[in-house]
């Protein structure tokens, strides 16, 4: 699976974390490998192995100074590609220096986000085009929270359209990133959607489906496209949302989570929303990425909340009634003590994507589904259709990215 | 000192989780591509002790027999779920009639490029 995400430009950082030429490097955990990340003299972004080539001293102790990053230790200076550019206890001019390279990614700037890319560079693909990251910078919101679970449970939940209905039923009407939609109607009249899951060119539609008026279906489709990359369907005038999973390590990933409008800018009321932890995001242990609510406060369980209806679970807000049940499943979740039932097929045929796509790449070299650009131009949809239509059909185009359209929303 | 749900979110403590139970799911399954107006009988008749029942058929095909079969298994609160399976260049007309047909009753509809899937589906309702 590893390798599978080395197929992919991945979320590595927000750009907010390198704001300004030779800022103080970061420390980067992506795939199981230890990186440093920094900003160079010339607004040069570079991704490498966190620990200097000589000693094994971290570089987030470095000097980010004249286009390098300097080992404090014995003053060993590389630049943004890894490259050793001096090595002070060497011969002046010493050819050594040039034979010493630190493992390095490529890092690039879109949307708001930090991209690397950690395959092989011959097959590096082109930058990503989801939508979110070529909007406007007014017009999207970015946000990163780390998770204490394995990536794979935790993508799960976003394609599963099931849990919605309990888990953040109260959520619905009351987050301000939620409520007052005329479509939020149709889920409080049929509280039994049915759901239909469909394969797509990157990955899935998963399809719910409630009654609505003169023989309509009130249909809102996700798309997952691969590797984890999720586009929840928009309510009303809302931002479109959704998330990346990004591995730190087998037992931790990262929640990536987007708000967007393709065609408005988000406004202030929003945008406070979204800092403050509403919505998809959350308030966060200051000076960190880390969730204000986790597992070493019990998530700040509210059994009160719970028993009054408030929240379903105890636990406030969406991303960490998410994050709270899924990190409960352990590091990485036995699957063998699972007792699955039909409504989890997106999630049955999301693990079968997946494993095929491994078993292609590794076995024939097949670039893996979600790579294409084709594949990253989609959207979400809410959508009413006449009973009869396949979704794939009659909201073909709303399916697809299209630059100045609306989303197609009720 | 750890919070409860540190210490029990952690890998030493997902060691001590209990095996699942057996459930004795009884699955039935019935293939609507080939099956006879008896087979569809028979599965009326079975669907009482039934707990799911998985339907399969083709893009295009006729899916009439899905609501003898829906009928059944919505008096006894049997869920039922549908799987299409749309190989090849089928036009989005027959699919639609077909999902016209199941979608009353099928709470749960699957529409796959291919049969592989079917397995992968059915193994994981163990």
């Amino acid at each position: 699976m590893g390798r599978l995400f080395r197929s992919y430009w991945i979320p590595a950082l927000l750009t907010e974390e390198l704001p300004e030429n030779d800022c103080p490097p970061v420390r980067v955990k992506l795939l199981s490998e230890r990186l440093i990340a920094f900003r160079d003299s010339d607004g040069r972004y570079g991704l490498m192995d966190e620990f200097c080539a000589h000693r094994g001293v971290s570089l987030w102790f470095g000097r980010n100074e004249e286009c390098g990053l300097r080992c404090p230790y014995h003053g060993w200076k590389y630049d943004v590609t890894g490259q050793c550019v001096d090595m002070p206890n060497e011969p002046e001019h010493s050819a050594f220096a040039k034979k010493v390279k630190l493992k390095s990614y490529p890092l690039v700037e879109r949307g708001g986000v930090l991209w690397t890319y950690m395959g092989p560079p011959a097959n590096q693909p082109p930058i990503p085009e989801y939508e979110f990251a070529n909007v406007p910078s007014s017009h999207s919101f970015m946000s990163k929270r780390t998770q204490e679970c394995n990536w794979l449970q935790a993508m799960e939940g976003g394609i599963d359209s099931s849990h919605v209905s309990f888990l953040h039923r109260g959520d619905l009407k009351t987050d301000p990133l939620f409520k007052g939609t005329r479509a939020n109607q149709y889920n409080m009249k049929d509280l039994r959607p049915v759901f239909e899951v469909v394969e797509s060119p990157g990955g899935l539609y998963i399809g719910a489906r409630r009654n609505a008026e003169n023989g309509q279906y009130y249909w809102r489709i996700t798309q997952w496209v691969m590797p984890s990359f999720t586009m929840i369907p928009p309510r009303g005038g809302h931002p479109v949302h959704g998330h990346f999973w990004i591995p730190i390590d087998d037992e931790n990933c990262w929640t990536w989570s987007y708000d967007y409008h393709p065609t408005r800018p988000l406004t202030d009321g929003e945008v406070a929303a979204m800092r403050d932890g509403k919505g998809i995001h959350v308030k966060y242990v200051p000076g960190t990425y880390r969730p204000l609510a986790n597992k070493d406060n019990d998530y700040l369980m509210d059994r009160v909340a719970q028993r009054e209806g408030r929240t379903y679970s105890g636990i406030e807000g969406f991303a960490m009634q998410d994050a709270s049940l899924q990190e409960s499943m352990g590091p990485i979740v036995d699957r063998t003590k699972e007792t699955l039932v039909s409504t989890d097929s997106g999630i049955i045929m999301a693990r079968q994507r997946l494993l095929r796509a491994v078993k292609a790449l590794e076995q024939s070299g097949v670039v893996p589904p979600g790579v294409d650009l084709e594949h990253q131009r989609v959207r979400s949809a809410s959508v009413l259709l006449p009973a009869d239509q396949p979704f794939t059909d009659a909201a073909r185009e709303a399916l697809i990215a299209q630059p100045g359209v609306a989303p197609a929303t009720v | 000192m750890l919070t409860e749900s540190a210490r029990m979110n952690s890998a030493a403590e997902a060691r001590f989780r209990i095996p699942a139970q057996p459930t004795g799911r009884n699955i039935k399954v019935i293939d609507l591509d080939t099956a006879t107006a008896a087979d569809v009988a028979r599965l009326a008749d079975d669907v009482p002790g039934a707990d799911l029942v998985v339907m399969l058929i083709s893009a295009g095909a006729d899916a009439d027999a899905a609501a003898t079969i829906g009928r059944a298994c919505s008096e006894h609160r049997v869920m039922t779920h549908a799987i299409v399976v749309r190989a090849g260049a089928v036009a989005e007309q027959d699919l639609s009639r077909t999902l016209a047909q199941l979608r009353p009753w099928s709470l749960m509809v699957v529409v796959a490029e291919g049969d592989d899937y079917v397995e992968d589906i059915l193994r994981s309702f163990r």
